[in-house]
């Protein structure tokens, strides 16, 4: 299984992360200095990393304003947070979500079509999930709250905090 | 005299279509919407048989990843050689809102004879959907010397509504930029009613130097984010605003253009 992270180059701002700041403070919450947004991506079938570095740089990731990386990982819980984008340190918190299982993933059905017209002929599963790093200082209560009032539907969305 | 053919392309979430449709008939087109699965699923010839591609707005395939990066994929990868030589040898091609995304997104634009995305959309920077009408300069430079033949007979000044959430128009690097200017490619900028430079909302997106809608080199290749679609009538101007036969409005005139060059 291969994880893609798409990160928006560092002379663009990140639309979605500043808005998400800005939603923040309407709850009250001060504390939060940035917030950088990251669409992620997890590719699982019978592909090569070449044909998931395609799908990444040509298809996930747009040539002006945004990176990518792709990395192997056994499972959606294994978290690898690339160490370009946030130095990761005890000011940071991560939020990760994702569609439960069961629930129709319609980016995720998207890309797959996208994929076969690529030139990709090999079925592949995606999932398509939703990375947030907060820059500040936050109790695990105060980001589960920004969690749950903002960021996730937990009826059919669930979320992870590192 | 033979009838002036245009295909539209469409796709699952395209929803301009229709509008679309209605505008060239008024100008005298013949028009077929068709689905870009039963264009692939036809004769592979099929577009030849049409004088104007127009990729419409709306949010194709649900705007999934971005806006129309599905869609341009999808031509890019098993459409392009016959959409490349469609373009190169001339007929006239509108991409509008997200149509202009996909001709971006795609490399048709700014230049189909490289074929690679050098140029895109991205997020408003605003973070929100913009919705409004707004003022498009035509510089006086622009409209004396650009080729575009989709712009001719139009003021200095004109007013169009836009509706989007990304539309900032951004190239690769300053040289594109600096080529856009020099070859008289940048064919609208948003502007403040007098056609001076605009702060937000009037440039709704910030856009680099208030780019709202581009052409390729030769004129035939054009894309812009206002919707010209939505002003075919005067009576669809908040304020009755019409040109000069009083009662159709600048929009009409995008498309008039077009079915006259190929007459």
């Amino acid at each position: 299984m291969f994880r893609i992270e798409v990160f928006m180059k560092k002379c663009f701002k990140n639309p979605k992360g500043s808005q998400v700041l800005s939603d923040i403070s309407w709850l009250g919450i001060k504390n939060i200095a940035k917030i950088e947004y990251c669409p992620l991506y997890l590719i699982d079938g019978d592909v090569k990393i070449e044909d998931v570095e395609k799908i990444a740089s040509e298809l996930l990731s747009d040539k002006v304003t945004e990176f990518c990386t792709v990395s192997r990982c056994s499972d959606l819980n294994s978290i690898n947070v690339n160490s370009s984008v946030p130095s990761l340190s005890s000011s940071v918190s991560i939020i990760e979500i994702w569609y439960k299982k069961g629930v129709t993933d319609t980016v995720a059905e998207s890309i797959v079509k996208a994929v076969k017209d690529l030139g990709i002929t090999k079925d592949v599963k995606v999932k398509a999930g939703h990375k947030y790093c907060l820059y500040g200082t936050i109790s695990r209560a105060i980001l589960d709250t920004i969690v749950t009032k903002l960021l996730a539907n937990t009826l059919v969305q669930e979320y992870e905090i590192k | 005299m033979k009838k002036v053919k245009v295909l539209i392309l469409r796709a699952a979430g395209t929803n301009c279509d229709y509008e679309t449709q209605f505008a060239f008939e008024l100008c005298g087109a013949v028009v077929d919407r068709v689905h870009i699965n039963s264009l692939l699923a036809g004769r592979k010839d099929k577009i030849f048989e049409y004088d104007i591609l127009a990729l419409p707005g709306g949010f194709s395939y649900g705007d999934d990843i971005a806006s129309g990066r599905v869609l341009a994929n999808e031509i890019k990868n098993k459409l392009s050689d016959r959409i490349r030589k469609f373009v190169l040898r001339g007929n006239p091609v509108i991409g509008i809102c997200n149509g202009f995304q996909v001709l971006v997104k795609m490399g048709l634009l700014p230049d189909p004879e490289l074929f690679e995305q050098i140029a895109t959309l991205s997020y408003n920077s605003s973070n929100k959907f913009e919705c409004r009408w707004v003022y498009l300069k035509i510089e006086k430079k622009i409209k004396n010397e650009s080729n575009c033949i989709w712009t001719k007979n139009l003021p200095n000044v004109i007013n169009l509504p836009v509706a989007h959430g990304e539309g900032k128009f951004i190239t690769k690097n300053q040289k594109i930029l600096k080529s856009l200017n020099r070859n008289n490619q940048i064919v609208f900028r948003y502007s403040t009613k007098d056609g001076n430079k605009p702060a937000y909302p009037l440039c709704p997106n910030g856009s680099i130097q208030q780019i709202a809608g581009i052409c390729n080199i030769k004129g035939n290749v054009f894309g812009l984010m206002p919707h010209p679609e939505r002003y075919i009538f005067a009576l669809q101007h908040p304020a009755r605003e019409c040109c000069a036969d009083k009662k159709y409005g600048w929009g009409k005139i995008i498309f008039q253009n077009a079915v006259d060059f190929v007459e």
